[in-house]
């Protein structure tokens, strides 16, 4: 997959600097751990994720009846998902060099466990879970979250 | 008769408008890996809640009504609900610490020892993500800092490719001095901040 994703970056530099600095910007973690059915919709398309697939910002996860999966960011933050679960990782920065951080994320249902990583460490205030009618400002370091439809 | 149906009537609706189509949400605060209980806020439009004891719960059950007050989750309750997300979550990630001799990328001898121990790690996990980040003390310019730490950064990671260490799998950044182990003023020598963090998942 990383590779598959390098030989795409390659192209894009080709084509375009510009794309192919964005495109590897925009990897903010992987996922770790798989079971069952899971699908990353990106850009309105539907990818099915397997260990060691890359995670983009602004990508939706999405896990079927008897599946679940674990995403580890590049701040080392994890988040896990249950089954019938969805995710969606609004917003991610994480830049120590120029004190850049940002971790927003929308629980849309079903369940979650969210473990702060680096940026909980340098920067909690910029940490917070949306959910359908409240958010939770995380100031560290694990949390069960249950959204139910 | 009348009566006793519109009662069931009533009851039916009133339960119908407590559970509601709502959208129903728990957050349990739990000590992590380490055992260390941090803190935070649940916050609707209509009030908030601070959980910051372990396995402290809030339900929410509106966007205009408050957190519930705080309760303790139980075992049970954890379990019939989180047992999923818990199997899956990952085996805690192995952290190994590298250091340098100043302004060099170098490693000090005790550092090829822990080198050495950290490659063992990689293969016994059959690691699928090897983050590697370099840092430099305050001393210097930021330019330089930021230079440095990425080489010293880079000179790992060639030497775990030497090891047969798949380059796939690793990343490499440099955070300069932006993300101290030993926070200092700037222009403090700090050797312990002159150092590469690799974490092994």
């Amino acid at each position: 997959m990383r590779t598959i994703m390098l030989g795409l970056s390659l192209i894009f530099f080709a084509l375009s600097p510009a794309v192919a600095a964005d495109l590897q910007s925009n990897i903010i973690g992987h996922i770790q751990t798989i079971k069952g059915a899971v699908t990353i919709k990106r850009q309105g398309v539907i990818l099915s994720a397997s260990v060691g697939t890359l995670v983009l910002c602004k990508d939706t996860l999405q896990t079927g009846k008897a599946a679940a999966a674990s995403v580890v960011m590049s701040d080392d933050s994890t988040l896990a998902l249950g089954p019938n679960s969805e995710l969606v990782l609004k917003d991610y920065m994480f830049n120590p060099k120029e004190g850049k951080f940002s971790f927003i994320t929308r629980m849309v249902k079903g369940t979650f466990s969210y473990l702060s990583g680096i940026i909980g460490k340098l920067a909690p205030d910029s940490i917070r879970v949306e959910m359908p009618e409240g958010t939770i400002v995380v100031r560290g370091t694990k949390l069960l979250v249950s959204v139910e439809e | 008769m009348k009566r006793y149906v519109s009662a069931i009537l009533v009851t039916f609706l009133f339960s119908l408008l407590i559970s509601g189509c709502a959208h129903h949400s728990i957050v349990v605060l739990t000590p992590d890996p380490n055992g260390h209980v941090g803190k935070a806020e649940v916050i609707t439009d209509g009030g908030k809640q601070l959980l910051d004891k372990p396995y402290g719960m809030t339900t929410i059950s509106g966007r205009s009504s408050a957190p519930s007050p705080v309760t303790v989750a139980s075992p049970e309750y954890i379990a019939a609900t989180f047992s999923d997300v818990l199997a899956i979550e990952p085996v805690p990630a192995e952290k190994f610490i590298l250091y340098f001799n100043s302004n060099t990328v170098d490693l000090v001898p005790e550092s090829k020892a822990v080198f050495a121990s950290m490659v063992a790690s990689i293969k016994r996990r059959g690691a699928i993500a090897v983050s590697i980040s370099g840092h430099s003390d305050a001393t210097g310019s930021a330019e330089l800092n930021d230079k440095i730490s990425y080489k010293r950064a880079h000179i790992i990671s060639e030497m775990l490719v030497q090891q047969g260490v798949s380059s796939d799998i690793m990343t490499v950044t440099s955070h300069g001095k932006g993300n101290q182990l030993i926070p200092t003023a700037d222009g403090v020598s700090e050797p312990r901040n002159r150092r590469v963090e690799v974490i092994v998942r």
